[in-house]
């Protein structure tokens, strides 16, 4: 080849392609030296990889689709009512409810209440499981543990039923009894020279609304209602403290695990409701505007000390130990690299022409390297199961190259330009059908929430794409050049 | 590959078929003797059925454990770095609680593993089996709308069905369970293994020339096709069996197979069925 060749080469859009999202990948990888020295990527490594322990929580609740003819709110109601339940609209069409019942369950109710179940799903909407996931998040990265990561693991429609937690550096018996600790929440009034002195526990707030803007005077607040005996207790502590008659002086402050998350003085109206009567609805302002808004959604999270918005269950769980995460990691290396070497020594007992198998080689090598670019750039948490996809792709990529190479030197012929690029594009049929059998039969998985085999089926996918569409493409350009010379 | 001949043309295309034929009838066979005696075709792993593992340091043998065990349901002891992993199936919460304290008695170094609750397992089980089936479904109407002719597109299809439970009878002979890992490994082999097929069909019935000549082309192209996979999968086999590694172990054991009988059922499945069919007329 000369360096003319090799110019016009990398001048064609295929081969430039490659190149740019090769150079692109080892960017994202971004393989260096640590602060301590040692060798490491932006590549992201599952539980399966590393050490640590998973929880699989399943979330007590159910999503119903559903007609009425009665006025909604009222239908709602008398719902919550005869449930004994929390039921929560989730839009025009579909009711949550916070507790588990089978259909069989809910039907005469529904009707009974002048209703019709249209559909029946277990889990929760997508709110709720983001509310979820933000709770588990505040609660298990506030515990001092690191690295905790909450996956919502929803399926059709958008309904979550599961959700997986992920720590790192713990094992299931510790993970289990992280997820299930409650927080510790207090409520306490200054007295004086910013001396505080308790007034209730978290224990004495029946309910926690959601947060709401107050349409006076513009600001966010969080609604919550405190049991009889904690009104009092709130009642004794303001009237002996002197919070009623000076509000200012005598915050009212929330401490959740030690930190503050709340201080504010009682409002007017309330301390001068307070000197008489006991009172249980009690909001949280948190002020205006954006800040406004989140400080008012993190104190509902506080509030709750962790309290999840719906019952849950462990319905599974795993350690994975230092010492197996290492070795699955560097099995899985050592996999890879012994893959590639021993594809390439059927390619080459094959061909017996360097200029083919190395173009073959190198081809497949680069779309390893771009999906794990990419993987890098999603942050895509690579497990074992990817890995074996991985190397699968890497066992059928080289297929579909011979394929091309098979294809274009049919009779042992170096065709001419024309023949060839009608040759090249039958290969190409013959690989987009494959590669589409290829994902549709990982769609399917695509869309079910079976724990971690949902990020498999992704990179398949991928590695299929990248395949198709860039890899294959330019080796067939690579390929011309060589043979034509 | 000069390693064997494929002299196809010496065949008729009953003599082609019958071997896989007989395969393919032994394998459901053996697969619906499972489903009626256990409810299900393949023993499904600890995910799926649900129960508890933990991993023991000792220097007991298989036999001294299990008698150990005699009072729990321990189902599976494999082999680990230090000792053994025990599976057990499900517990209620006193039994649960006997069997962590005997375990402390009896194997003080020892680390629960995992947990899963049989109804999980179960609503997994069912999504695993949804998956396979959605995933041949569509497998099967990509194949159909692409040749849009009716024998040689069941040819394909029938050849993946036949990978599939062939791959199923040898795991269940093998003892491989049904588990995450296994069921992508189905997945990956539904979507992998009608590459060759689809090669064969379109080298068959849309090129000029002479039908053994086609084939025999054909073959010559698909059969490195599939030892490029099989030499991918035998790599992560023998690297992942070496250092226990089982999920990978497990997903390339169920590649290995599939594709060794995906070799058989393109070359004698689909090639004879498509011999058959240009024989008698198709394709043209």
């Amino acid at each position: 080849m000369t360096p003319g060749n090799l110019k016009n080469l990398i001048k064609d859009w295929r081969v430039a392609t490659l190149i740019v999202l090769l150079v692109l990948s080892v960017v994202a990888i971004y393989p260096h030296f640590d602060n301590k020295g040692n060798f490491t990527t932006n590549l992201q490594y599952g539980l399966d990889l590393q050490n640590g322990a998973f929880i699989q929580l399943k979330l007590n609740a159910e999503v119903i689709g559903y007609t009425t003819n009665q006025p909604v709110n009222e239908f709602v109601a008398n719902l919550s009512k005869s449930l004994d339940a929390e039921v929560i609209q989730v839009d025009a069409n579909h009711l949550e409810i916070r507790k588990s019942f089978t259909q069989a369950e809910l039907d005469p109710i529904f009707s009974s209440s002048g209703g019709k179940i249209v559909s029946y799903q277990q889990g929760v909407s997508k709110t709720t499981a983001d509310l979820a996931k933000q709770i588990l998040d505040n609660k298990l990265n506030t515990g001092g543990t690191q690295d905790v990561k909450v996956i919502i693991q929803s399926g059709i429609g958008n309904v979550a039923q599961y959700i997986r937690v992920e720590m790192a550096g713990v094992d299931m018996n510790q993970a289990q009894e992280l997820v299930g600790k409650q927080g510790k929440f207090e409520i306490r009034i200054v007295t004086t020279n910013n001396q505080t002195d308790h007034i209730v526990f978290g224990d004495s707030i029946s309910s926690v609304g959601n947060e709401e803007k107050d349409l006076q005077s513009g600001s966010y607040n969080v609604p919550f209602t405190l049991s009889e005996s904690g009104a009092k207790a709130l009642q004794d502590a303001v009237i002996k403290y002197g919070a009623t008659t000076d509000p200012t002086n005598h915050n009212l402050v929330m401490i959740l695990d030690n930190v503050t998350v709340f201080s504010g003085p009682l409002a007017s109206n309330l301390a001068s409701e307070l000197r008489t009567t006991p009172v249980r609805a009690m909001q949280a302002s948190t002020g205006i505007g954006d800040s406004g808004l989140q400080q008012a959604k993190d104190l509902a999270i506080h509030l709750r000390a962790g309290a999840l918005p719906v019952g849950v269950q462990i319905v599974g769980s795993e350690t994975i130990n230092p010492e197996q995460g290492a070795k699955n990691k560097a099995v899985s290396l050592i996999a890879g690299i012994l893959a590639l070497i021993t594809v390439g020594f059927v390619i080459y007992y094959r061909y017996r022409e360097p200029g083919i198998v190395l173009p073959m080689v190198l081809i497949n090598a680069s779309e390893m390297i771009i999906l794990l670019g990419f993987m890098a750039a999603i942050r895509f948490q690579m497990d074992l199961p990817t890995i074996a996809g991985l190397i699968a792709v890497l066992g059928t990529g080289i297929d579909q190259l011979v394929v091309i190479t098979d294809e274009i030197l049919h009779e042992g012929k170096v065709p001419s330009p024309n023949i060839y690029l009608k040759r090249l594009a039958r290969a190409l049929m013959i690989i987009v059908t494959a590669a589409a059998t290829v994902v549709i039969a990982m769609v399917p998985l695509m869309l079910m929430p079976l724990t971690t085999l949902q990020g498999f089926a992704l990179i398949t996918i991928l590695g299929v794409l990248v395949g198709v569409i860039v890899t294959r493409p330019a080796y067939g350009r690579i390929i011309m050049q060589v043979l034509s010379k | 590959m000069g390693l064997f001949n494929y002299n196809i043309e010496k065949y008729s295309p009953k003599q082609l078929v019958i071997i896989p034929l007989v395969l393919l009838a032994l394998s459901l066979i053996l697969l619906s003797v499972n489903m009626l005696t256990t409810g299900f075709p393949l023993t499904p792993g600890l995910e799926f059925s649900g129960g508890y593992s933990y991993s023991i340091n000792t220097t007991q043998s298989d036999d001294q454990i299990r008698a150990a065990f005699t009072g729990y349901p321990l189902v599976n002891v494999k082999p680990a770095s230090n000792g053994k992993l025990l599976e057990f199936g499900p517990l209620d919460e006193t039994k649960r609680a006997s069997l962590d304290s005997f375990i402390n008695q009896s194997y003080p170094q020892h680390q629960p593993l995992s947990f899963n609750e049989p109804t999980f397992g179960k609503s997994n089980q069912s999504l695993a089996v949804l998956a396979l089936i959605f995933s041949f479904i569509g497998m099967s109407i990509v194949v159909f709308v692409s040749f849009r002719t009716f024998i040689p597109s069941v040819a394909v299809v029938l050849s993946a069905f036949a990978d599939i439970v062939m791959t199923a009878a040898a795991m269940s002979i093998l003892g491989i369970q049904l588990s995450l890992g296994t069921t992508a490994a189905l997945l990956m082999l539904i979507g992998y293994s009608v590459d060759s097929d689809i090669l064969l069909t379109t080298r068959v019935l849309k090129r000029q020339g002479k039908l053994n000549d086609k084939l025999t082309g054909a073959f010559h192209t698909g059969i490195i096709m599939t030892s490029t996979t099989l030499a991918a999968a035998t790599a992560m086999f023998i690297v992942s069996w070496y250092f226990h590694v089982d999920i990978l172990w497990e997903i390339s054991a169920v590649l290995l197979i599939g594709l060794v009988a995906d070799i058989l059922n393109t070359w004698l499945t689909n090639a004879g069925i498509l011999k058959w069919y240009v024989l008698n007329g198709g394709g043209k």
